[in-house]
């Protein structure tokens, strides 16, 4: 029974980030068409800006709005300074074979996250850190037992569905929010309507690396922080989103929340060892028996 | 000579055959004249090479992206430390059945992947580079976790010492590596240029219209990938026995460097895919020379290289997504005009 | 006045307009009819700014549009009705048509309102049926909800390609018809890419016939629609 309980807590408060990550991966793919896998990079590298200014001696607060800022603007930089120039070229003769068009993207993020890595290697020496929770996490106790959950579980937990519901809101209720659904789902129609759809990409991918700034200042007070402690919440990040069916933004957040549990589980009740395979099977499995993914269409999977 | 290294249909097997030869020929007479450190090094160019060649097979020749080839190494390295070591198998032998066995790896992954695609398939591969080397922390008793196994190539034999000479221990794994090497250049010069080759480009440039005009794609598919994963667990065989076979040797970063050189190269040409392999491979080297007088701390020391490869990938995309093959031959072109 | 002046727009080394040249006349339906393959969408397309043009000029009075980008030249006043009942088929009736006048949400708010409401008269089916998906309406209802986007962002020069595609005669009639009344009040300019050539030419002022990207006819339209020759010719009927 308590190891339940825990796996069903700690499973929360991961799947909660987790769908923080999926958020992001997905907002850029239906966007741009662009699975990026920089993002963890960049999300690595302003939690390692937030633990400096924080080891400056700023509160922990103005350390997470400028992580937040500093994530955003570098994913409105990826987007202006590479993607968009690039998916945008016409007449290279590798471009014109239809593989390498999606491949060619790929391998941009992952020159973008290589430099993330060796920069926040050279500036921060690269050794692992601890990064601080606003709150101790201290266990809660419901009359004389403790539960398995600590008051920074809660305060992540409080946190991802406070941006979810901002999230919703803006996606459901704002005309930007509009914009966006409508660039992601008919781009041409979109620009017929007048609106700037490369704009509406970029803020796309401002609000992913945003999202995944957040989730690094999330996860880091549990993992610690070094150049590549993020990629594991990469992978966990794009499994979630398959299992989500890639394309859409709720089951983004929903395969996250599956993730957390599925690990949580796998961890509690076998061993943390077995988490990678886990990982792998689930990712296999999520993409042979359902491709389009739990809320995904048949027909709008990129195959 | 660099005419030929590129991955052209007017190649033919015969004349690859020579190459392989030339090459193998002036490598070992390239070696004779360096320092051991240089052999070693000239052997983790000959070693990384093959690996790299399966890129230029799975992405260059068949628009394939995969991110995990590092760890298709780590399953030929396995695969052949656990016949030496558990089995007592031939070392040579044990090169060959890895081959086998990272082929047979790579024809079930292939299936998966045959319905996959860009991004699917490189997150796939990607989650596949973390999770394999975590397998062997995982099956301790059998792959004998973080520790792994300690392998090499033993001894020179007495009849090539007494052919060329006194071998040193880093010259002979150097003489042991580069007869693959030239199998392995032979072999993608000779597969680029069949039928089958012809099909994978028809496939990279359009699927619809390969399938139109006939070609199985899926086929297709699950073939470059049994190709390319015999040379990267070739590779993986090779790269162990330099002395090591444990997880710490076939990281994530090593899946992406061979990406790296592959892309700085040049994804489609032969040639690219040495110089590549040299820059990726001597890229510390070169600079530690030119920061040779100036002071620099050791975590830039430790983390320069990997920021200019990353650097030079990006510029690669961006300017030149050819690569350096690219550029030799266009600006070739530009003379004859 | 839409100018068009020597227009050519290449697919690779296929000229889909080859040399066009005509005018349309401000207030009144001007019509582009031609086989399939003649050129008609190609010329939208360009107009709108979809496709590039390898040369020549296209002028909405005395803007030149051939440099703007889609979006600039939808919010100069020229609004583009694409082929095939273009509606995004996930989104809400509402959201649809609240797309369309996005853009000029800042600008022009209290307009915006009054604009949904007249497109929602002209449409009331559409009104009913507001919070469904685009994609549970029928073609006709999607034809009239792609017009209706096009509608609420004002234009001046309304493009419309091949409207009747797919849709029962009574309804292109229907639709036709709200075209015609809204040009003759409202001053709206049209031109209609059709290749149901009659239906076109009945309500059209003008007529150009296009056939592999070239214009073989600038007529008035009362005169193309007698011209057997012409029509056996070229339409094959």
């Amino acid at each position: 029974m308590e190891s339940l309980l825990t796996a069903i807590f700690s499973g929360t408060a991961q799947g909660s980030i987790y769908a923080l990550v999926s958020l992001g991966l997905v907002l850029v793919w239906r966007g741009a068409g662009v699975v990026n896998f920089a993002q963890m990079g960049q999300a690595m590298f302003t939690t390692y800006i937030a633990s400096q200014m924080i080891q400056n001696d700023y509160s922990y607060w103005s350390a997470f709005v400028v992580a937040l800022a500093a994530g955003g603007l570098l994913g409105g930089l990826v987007d202006l300074g590479l993607m968009r120039p690039l998916t945008s070229r016409k007449n290279s003769q590798l471009l014109n074979s239809q593989s390498m068009r999606n491949a060619i993207p790929i391998i941009a993020s992952l020159g973008i996250l290589g430099i993330l890595k060796a920069l926040a290697g050279i500036i921060w020496a690269g050794e692992e850190r601890g990064f601080p929770g606003p709150v101790q996490p201290n266990p809660i106790s419901f009359g004389s037992t403790n539960l398995a959950i600590t008051s920074f579980d809660l305060f992540v937990i409080a946190v991802v569905f406070f941006t979810l519901l901002l999230t919703t809101i803006f996606f459901t209720k704002t005309g930007m929010g509009l914009a966006m659904r409508a660039s992601a789902l008919n781009p041409e129609v979109t620009r017929l309507s007048g609106i700037k759809v490369s704009w509406v990409r970029t803020l796309g991918w401002i609000i992913s690396g945003t999202a995944s700034s957040l989730a690094g200042l999330l996860i880091t007070p549990r993992t610690n922080l070094s150049p590549n402690t993020l990629d594991l919440l990469l992978i966990i990040g794009f499994t979630a989103a398959v299992v989500g069916g890639l394309t859409s933004l709720a089951g983004a957040v929903l395969g996250g929340f599956i993730l957390g549990y599925v690990i949580s589980f796998v961890s509690v009740y076998s061993a943390p060892e077995n988490v990678f395979i886990a990982i792998l099977l689930f990712l296999l499995f999520a993409l042979f028996v359902r491709p389009q993914g739990i809320l995904g269409s048949k027909e709008v999977r990129r195959v | 000579m660099s005419k030929y290294l590129n991955l052209k249909p007017k190649v033919i097997g015969r004349r690859s055959s020579i190459l392989g030869a030339l090459l193998f020929a002036f490598f070992i007479a390239l070696s004779a004249q360096f320092g051991p450190y240089n052999q070693t090094q000239l052997a983790n160019v000959s070693m990384l090479l093959i690996a790299v060649l399966s890129i230029t097979l799975l992405t260059g020749a068949s628009g394939q992206i995969s991110l995990g080839q590092g760890a298709i190494m780590a399953v030929g390295g396995y695969g052949a430390a656990l016949l030496v070591v558990r089995l007592g198998i031939n070392m040579w032998l044990a090169f060959f059945l890895a081959i086998f066995i990272s082929a047979l790896f790579g024809l079930f992954l292939g299936l998966a992947a045959a319905r996959l695609s860009g991004p699917y398939l490189a997150g796939t591969t990607l989650v596949m580079a973390l999770a394999i080397p975590s397998i062997a922390v995982r099956f301790e008793g059998f792959f004998s976790g973080d520790v792994g196994f300690s392998v090499d190539y033993g001894v020179p034999p007495e009849w090539l010492s007494n052919l060329v000479g006194e071998i040193t221990i880093e010259e002979w794994s150097l003489y042991a590596v580069l007869p693959f090497t030239a199998l392995a250049l032979i072999a993608v010069l000779n597969l680029s240029n069949s039928r089958t080759g012809r099909s994978w480009r028809a496939v990279r440039d359009n699927e619809v219209a390969a399938a139109l005009s006939g070609i199985n794609i899926s086929r297709s598919k699950v073939k470059v990938f049994v190709c390319a994963s015999a040379l990267a667990g070739l590779a993986g065989a090779l790269y162990g026995f330099r002395g090591l076979v444990a997880p710490s040797v076939y990281p994530t970063d090593l899946s992406l460097t061979l990406l790296t050189a592959a892309v700085i190269g040049g994804l489609r040409s032969i040639g690219g895919a040495i110089f590549g392999t040299f820059v990726v491979v001597y890229l510390p080297d070169i600079i530690e020379k030119i920061s040779g007088g100036l002071e620099i701390s050791e975590s830039i020391g430790t983390h320069l290289p990997a920021l200019i490869l990353g650097a030079l990938l990006l510029l690669t995309v961006i300017l030149n997504p050819r690569g350096a093959a690219g550029s030799l031959e266009h600006l070739r072109h530009h003379k004859k005009h | 006045m839409l100018t068009i002046k020597n227009l050519v727009t290449q697919y690779d080394s296929i000229k889909a307009l080859d040399d066009i040249s005509f005018q349309a006349k401000p207030g009144v339906i001007t019509t582009v009819i031609g086989a399939n393959g003649a050129g008609k969408s190609t010329l939208l397309r360009t107009i709108s700014g979809l496709e590039r043009p390898t040369s020549g000029t296209i002028q909405w009075f005395d803007k030149e549009l051939t440099r703007m980008s889609v979006e600039a030249i939808v919010r100069g006043g020229i609004t583009q009705v694409p082929e095939g009942h273009a509606v995004i088929s996930q989104l809400s009736v509402a959201e649809n048509i609240e797309l369309g006048g996005l853009f000029r949400k800042r600008i022009a708010r209290g307009d915006l309102a009054k604009a949904t409401t007249e497109v929602y008269e002209l449409f009331p089916l559409l009104y009913d049926r507001r919070n469904e998906p685009a994609g549970s309406l029928s073609g006709g209802e999607r034809q009239m909800l792609a017009i209706s986007r096009a509608l609420v962002s004002r234009p001046k020069l309304l493009l419309l390609d091949e409207p009747s595609l797919g849709l029962a005669p009574l309804i292109t009639a229907q639709i036709i018809e709200i075209i015609n009344n809204l040009c003759r009040n409202t001053g709206l300019t049209v031109l209609l890419v059709e290749q149901n050539a009659n239906t076109a030419l009945k309500v059209a002022e003008h007529g150009i016939l296009l056939a592999l990207g070239k214009v073989v006819a600038d007529a008035p339209a009362r005169e193309l629609i007698n011209d057997s020759a012409l029509r056996t010719a070229y339409l094959g009927y």
